[in-house]
């Protein structure tokens, strides 16, 4: 699991591992189903350990990963606020962008519009130069078959963030 | 979020100030465009992108004089093209302005050369010269072997092609593309871009209305529609990016590194 | 039988869809069985009337004229006395007469005519007695006229008129079967007058003459030297008035029975002997002349119809074949496909034809009374059961020959292409196109329109011709109608001629109007063809009014071969119809007329659909294509 993506989980506010584990499953839906409850935890130790996550034991109760209670620190919460205005996309994993989005909607980090609308842009841009290098190559070269493959995939990008777009300005229609 | 920015200081080409169009009325009025201003420099490319029933063709139609506006002004070049009548309006369309549709529209029982020529003719030039300069723009568009073919014995890329020389064939000032690779194959519309790559580094005008990412990748300048109105404006060529940057990312974009 | 009724209802609905076409289709069809009808109706028609007024008047089987005879040591001629043989002869069975016969000229009213004057005892005759439609028979200084002869003359009952110069009353007006009514007094059948006409003085054309009856002594108080007692008639009855023309031929002094002798003197002729059939025939002349107009007229009307009808037949085919390939799809057999097809026909055929024949029945009266002579108008031409099958026939082949391609090629193209509405893809004609690079921009596209839809154009010049031939057929008929009234014109109205200027008219109008439904048809049809290609062409630059132009000059670019086409037509129709078949030329300048009047008139009805059809705005059709 991404480290990033868990610590935006917690900008929102301290919570259990248990809780953690279970906004991730709703916000990932069946596309969680395989996530590993073992992946969060290992993720947590390792930002505990780098210092951006702080770990409290809640008071009389044994001691479990689960029972702990994680928050942000000042380093963390700096990562964070990088990461939602970093655009390098990640390939085809689409869930982070996703996570980015509910995860910057929930804590008001950010308008998810302005994100989708930035990554879109970016998106374009990275179009356009793959088609630019696609061109200049000799035809049915297999490094353009390769250049064809990224711009039908940017393509489908673009057409899941125009999706993007719309569920989430209907979102803020919503009270 | 209706006005685009002026760019440089010399006079766009083409100008809208206040275009709306406007169906029905009362409770069925619907607005299919809605008080757009917009300015084009010549040589530039400009993509209009939108959900489909934005409005996006109708606002073709209007700049091109398909069609009337219900409110507003467009300048061609400095002259009023939403106060010409129906003569001035065909001059228009025969000398300063191209179309190329999604559909095609072209005569089935015409070969590419003849299709090319026709607005040639019907502006009243020699057959002679016609032909010529119909023969010189299948070269350009790369179909110079197929000028004797008839349209059902072209690809759909290939008819398109033949489309857009047929646009050219005036040597007009602004080229008008409604969804130009609507109809098209992935292959196809590769040809189809590499066609308007080529105009645009001859600085050809270009106001391309479209839904495919990939053609509006390839504009200077990429406005969204949505419900008759502009909502957005990306800036592609020139300007900075977010923190991604274009460079080494398509070792990224292509899964290589972590 | 769901079958039938699916038909009926599918025929039903798609006629209540388009009921401008079906509007169209009905008229055309119905001003040809229209015409058709009355073609018809008249051919048996006036031996009706004939009949009654032999009934009416004890009309003779034979009529004989015997020249006079003055025997030695008498003053005056008197019947000769081949009179009391014939009326003891074989088979007759009674007589009336011998009765005087002078030859004057009658003036009424400023106009002048020959009159065929007989003289009568006053009390009725038992064979031969004239029916009085007005006024008393005769009486001395009085006498009375032939019912046609006097409508031509003007006069009525009281009315003053002078028989070579002596003033005469008219006393009364009757008909008669004995002699053939103005003006077919001379045109008894073979070509002869009846009775010997006296030579010199008489400068009067053979179809000014007239029968008028004054008393015997009348008569013969107009007996002069110079103008003398031409003959005598005398009626017979026959035992067998079928073998009236054998008596006749039998019995008859000369050559042959009633042909023309002008000149010859008194006693100088043998007899003549007319049988009742040749007076029958002669007078049936009225109406063969219009039976020779309506014939080809109804010919032409017919062929307008089917051009009309084929044109917008072909204007709707990518829909019916769309159609075709619908009901394929679900699972119509052929059978049904075909009898939906004809059911939608057929309907309007019917309807056509029932129309054409109730119009046909209401207008004949007007047309056909023969002539005022014959007793009683013939009334409705009776539409006999074989007339209206007829007539029901040729509208159901009319709306088949017409629609039969479109149909068959519907029925032959596979389901999926039919539902892909492939339509007939536009033939490629690379003369017309290369051609048309170097013409004005109208004519251009109105070339090229041409080469898309050859059939179209071809049928166009084909109701052109058929009009045009039309028209110049009249043309002919009027040329040779002054030229029969040539020589002396006494000024008489020539009911003949009359009556056949009227059928021409009536004609005529048809004739144009279907012109005119086709030429609107046709060229509404390729408005709406076309509507896709002209807004390319419109968003390429042409202007609406080029465009509009170019829909018009393709159908006059097939107009005008058509018309000229239609004048040797129109000659050679004329001449195949009239009596003499001689070919009658119209002056040059009456045919260019004709001509250019006709192309004109494509040309004017070609532009207002097309101007109609560029109301639309370009964007707008674009845009319905496409989707």
């Amino acid at each position: 699991m991404q480290q990033e993506v868990v610590l935006a989980m917690l900008a929102k506010e301290p919570s259990h591992g248990y809780e953690l584990r279970a906004r991730l499953q709703q916000a990932l839906g069946p596309a969680g189903d395989a996530m590993n409850a073992g992946q969060i935890y290992v993720t947590l130790s390792r930002l505990e350990k780098a210092g951006l996550v702080s770990c409290e034991q809640s008071a009389g109760l044994p001691d479990r990963p689960d029972r702990k209670v994680y928050a942000l620190t000042a380093s963390g919460q700096r990562r964070v606020a990088d990461w939602i205005t970093d655009t390098t996309w990640p390939g085809p994993g689409l869930a982070e962008f996703h996570l980015k989005l509910i995860a910057a909607a929930a804590a008001r980090l950010a308008d998810p519009l302005t994100i989708i609308d930035a990554q879109r842009r970016e998106l374009l841009r990275s179009l356009r130069d793959t088609q630019r290098a696609a061109m200049a190559e000799p035809d049915r070269s297999d490094a353009a078959l390769l250049l064809e493959g990224i711009v039908l995939r940017l393509q489908a990008d673009l057409r899941w963030l125009e999706a993007c777009e719309r569920h989430w300005t209907g979102r803020k229609d919503q009270p | 979020m209706n006005k685009t920015n002026e760019s440089d200081g010399a006079a766009p080409l083409l100008r809208a100030r206040g275009l709306s169009k406007h169906y029905g009325k009362d409770a069925s009025l619907v607005r299919a465009v809605d008080g757009v201003d917009l300015d084009v420099d010549a040589g530039e490319t400009l993509a209009v992108t939108g959900p489909s029933g934005c409005g996006k063709s109708t606002l073709l139609h209007l700049l091109g004089g398909l069609d009337r506006a219900s409110a507003g002004e467009i300048w061609l070049a400095g002259q009023r093209v939403d106060e010409m009548g129906e003569r001035a309006l065909a001059r228009l369309r025969r000398e300063a302005v191209g179309f190329v549709f999604q559909a095609f529209h072209l005569m089935d029982e015409l070969t590419a050369v003849e299709n090319v020529e026709l607005p040639a003719l019907l502006a009243g030039q020699s057959p002679r010269a016609a032909r010529r300069r119909a023969a010189g723009l299948l070269e350009r568009v790369g179909l110079a072997d197929r000028a004797g073919f008839l349209p059902s014995a072209l690809s759909g890329g290939q008819r398109q092609r033949v489309a857009v020389a047929r646009a050219l064939v005036a040597d007009p000032l602004v080229v008008l593309a409604d969804e130009p690779t609507g109809n098209l194959d992935s292959e196809s519309t590769l040809d189809v871009l590499r066609l308007f790559d080529r105009l645009h580094e001859a600085g050809q005008t270009l106001v391309i209305v479209t839904h495919d990412a990939r053609i509006a990748a390839t504009a200077d300048r990429l406005i969204s529609m949505r419900d008759g109105a502009f909502v957005d404006q990306t800036r592609l060529t020139g300007g900075t990016g977010g923190t991604g940057g274009t460079r080494g990312s398509l070792g990224a974009l292509a899964g290589l590194e972590g | 039988m769901g079958k039938l009724v699916l038909a009926g209802r599918l025929a039903a609905r798609d006629i209540r869809r388009h009921p401008g076409q079906a509007v169209l289709l009905l008229l055309a069809i119905t001003a040809a069985t229209a015409v058709l009808t009355l073609g018809l109706a008249l051919h048996g028609v006036t031996s009706q009337p004939y009949q009654q007024t032999r009934a009416a008047t004890n009309g003779p089987d034979v009529v004989a004229y015997l020249p006079p005879v003055t025997k030695p040591g008498q003053v005056r001629p008197g019947p000769p006395a081949e009179a009391a043989t014939l009326t003891r002869a074989a088979g007759v069975t009674g007589h009336g007469g011998p009765y005087p016969v002078v030859w004057t000229i009658i003036a009424a009213r400023g106009l002048t005519a020959g009159a065929e004057t007989q003289g009568r005892p006053q009390a009725a005759s038992a064979v031969d007695q004239p029916k009085l439609t007005a006024g008393r028979w005769v009486r001395p200084g009085q006498v009375v006229i032939e019912r046609t002869f006097a409508e031509a003359l003007g006069v009525g009952v009281g009315d003053r008129v002078t028989l070579d110069g002596r003033a005469f009353t008219v006393g009364g007006i009757a008909v008669t079967a004995a002699a053939p009514p103005y003006p077919n007094l001379c045109y008894v059948s073979g070509g002869g007058c009846m009775g010997t006409i006296p030579a010199g003085g008489f400068a009067i054309s053979p179809r000014d003459l007239g029968v008028v009856w004054v008393t015997e002594p009348d008569v013969l108080g107009l007996a002069t030297p110079a103008d003398p007692l031409s003959s005598y008639v005398l009626d017979l009855k026959l035992a067998h008035p079928a073998q009236a023309q054998a008596f006749a031929r039998a019995n008859s002094g000369g050559p042959r029975p009633g042909t023309i002798r002008y000149g010859a003197g008194q006693g100088a002729g043998p007899t003549d002997l007319v049988p009742w059939t040749g007076i029958a025939a002669a007078d049936g002349l009225l109406v063969q002349d219009e039976q020779q107009v309506l014939s080809p007229g109804a010919l032409l009307a017919v062929l307008l119809a089917v051009a009309s009808v084929a044109v917008l037949a072909g204007g709707r085919m990518a829909e019916h074949t769309r159609r075709t390939g619908l009901l394929k799809a679900v699972g119509a057999g052929p059978g049904l496909v075909a009898a939906v097809f004809l059911a939608e026909n057929l309907l309007l055929a019917l309807a056509a034809a029932v129309a054409g024949l109730a119009i046909g029945r209401l207008t004949a009266p007007l047309i056909t009374s023969p002539g005022a002579a014959l007793v009683g108008t013939p009334g409705a031409p009776s539409l006999t059961v074989p007339i209206a099958a007829e007539v029901v026939a040729v509208a159901v082949a009319v709306a088949l020959a017409a629609t039969g391609v479109p149909a068959i090629r519907a029925a032959r193209t596979s389901t999926i292409s039919a539902l892909a509405g492939a339509a007939r893809r536009p033939r490629r004609r690379r003369a017309l196109i290369a051609l048309s690079r170097h013409l004005p921009v109208p004519l251009l596209i109105g070339l090229r329109l041409v080469g898309r839809r050859t059939r179209r154009a071809l049928l166009g010049a084909a109701s052109v011709t058929v009009t045009a031939a039309g028209i110049v057929a009249v043309l002919a008929f009027h040329v040779t109608a002054s030229g029969k009234l040539g020589g002396v014109t006494s000024g008489l109205s020539n009911p003949v001629i009359d009556r056949d200027e009227q059928m021409l008219l009536v004609l005529t109008v048809v004739l144009v109007t279907l012109a005119v439904l086709n030429a609107l048809c046709a060229a509404w049809t390729t408005v709406l063809d076309t509507r896709a290609t002209a807004a390319v062409a419109r968003a390429l630059g042409a202007t609406p009014r080029q465009v509009s132009a170019g829909i018009a000059a393709a159908q006059v670019i097939p107009a005008v071969p058509g018309a000229l086409l239609g004048i040797p037509l129109g000659i050679g129709l004329y001449a195949a119809a009239s009596s003499s078949g001689r070919a009658t030329v119209p002056p040059a300048w009456w045919l260019a007329a004709a001509v250019l009047g006709t192309v004109l008139a494509v040309a004017v009805l070609a532009s207002l659909p097309a101007l109609a059809g560029t109301r639309r705005g370009v964007a707008e059709i674009l845009q319905a294509e496409a989707a």
